[in-house]
């Protein structure tokens, strides 16, 4: 049993799922649901696709480089079954997991991260040019100049952030 | 202000991506965009439907035939499929080939472009429609095989024409 990759998403395709289609050159595409094949029919690129993960990966959207990558690539040399090295490797897959599935979150944070600054740096300037609205003018001249620019802290929305992390992944 | 910073950002996570990166997902990414170009000549969208009579089917061996037509397909009542065997008249032939234009011939459909349930479940389709032809015995009167064949011939008794051929799907 093997797990293949669709062509067009990335996603796996377990055993009976999807179509394949073979190319006269004998390169096969396969497919994980008709949604993709009909993409393919329809000679759309992956990487200009925005759900599929060749856009996300080209467009730094998801993490590329990392060695958590290096546990599942093609080997060109098949290796000999060791019973322990088996056992070692299933362990390890479970860790390597965990650490990936962990450094991914830490990708998408760091990601997301210019935008709370943004939106401090909008809110102040909101604050300064329309104040007006809530204080009359020659009330605010009336007292020190420092209350027209208070200083106020604007509440990263931290919240949204862990929510659209968990929708990203 | 804030697009563009954005905007800075994704572009210079894309380029280092793009450089530094060894693994079989940016080689898989490079090479997308030549299949998409070289896949799209041979694909157009039609109904794909069975092998039935008066179909024409590419000749994939080196038995003279170039082109064939489907005048029996010898199982199923709505036609042939992917691996079934067809009685077809010989439309096209090179001038000095084992079989002459006209002749009556058996053929096994070793490629046929409607999908056909694999044993797993998932589906395969090909470019185009493709016949060996055989003798009546199943023994094929070409040497050579060309293009990918499925591994379902197996299944049907056709071993030669997998022993014979370049790419097996």
């Amino acid at each position: 049993m093997r797990l293949e990759f669709c062509w067009f998403c990335s996603s796996k395709i377990y055993p009976g799922h999807g179509i394949q289609f073979v190319r006269n050159d004998a390169k096969i595409f396969r497919f994980c649901r008709s949604k993709c094949h009909k993409n393919f029919k329809m000679k759309r690129n992956p990487r200009k696709v925005k759900w599929t993960k060749a856009y996300r990966r080209l467009h730094g959207k998801d993490m590329t480089k990392d060695s958590t990558f290096e546990l599942e690539r093609k080997r060109n040399r098949p290796e000999r079954y060791d019973r322990n090295v088996m056992e070692n490797t299933l362990k390890a897959i479970k860790k390597i997991d965990k650490i990936r599935h962990d450094r991914a979150a830490d990708h998408i944070a760091q990601r997301w991260k210019p935008k709370a600054a943004k939106e401090r740096r909008e809110a102040r300037k909101e604050l300064e040019q329309s104040i007006s609205l809530i204080k009359a003018p020659l009330a605010i001249q009336s007292q020190e100049p420092a209350i027209t620019v208070p200083k106020i802290k604007v509440k990263a929305p931290k919240q949204q952030t862990v929510e659209d992390q968990l929708m990203e992944e | 202000m804030a697009a563009s910073f954005a905007s800075k950002f994704s572009r210079g996570v894309g380029r280092s991506l793009f450089g530094g990166l060894g693994n079989n997902i940016s080689s898989a990414a490079a090479n997308l965009s030549a299949e998409l170009t070289s896949s799209s000549n041979s694909l157009f969208q039609q109904h794909r439907t069975f092998i039935q009579m008066r179909t024409v089917l590419k000749v994939a061996d080196n038995s003279g035939a170039k082109k064939v037509m489907c005048i029996q397909a010898l199982k199923g009542r709505k036609g042939a499929r992917l691996g079934d065997t067809i009685v077809a008249s010989v439309k096209e032939a090179m001038p000095n080939g084992k079989v002459k234009k006209g002749k009556v011939v058996y053929g096994v459909v070793v490629r046929a472009a409607m999908q056909k349930g694999r044993c797993d479940g998932s589906e395969v389709k090909f470019d185009d429609n493709a016949v060996v032809l055989v003798d009546k015995q199943g023994q094929p009167i070409g040497t050579r095989v060309f293009g990918p064949v499925p591994h379902e011939l197996r299944r049907k008794k056709h071993v030669k024409i997998l022993t014979l051929a370049e790419h097996i799907a």
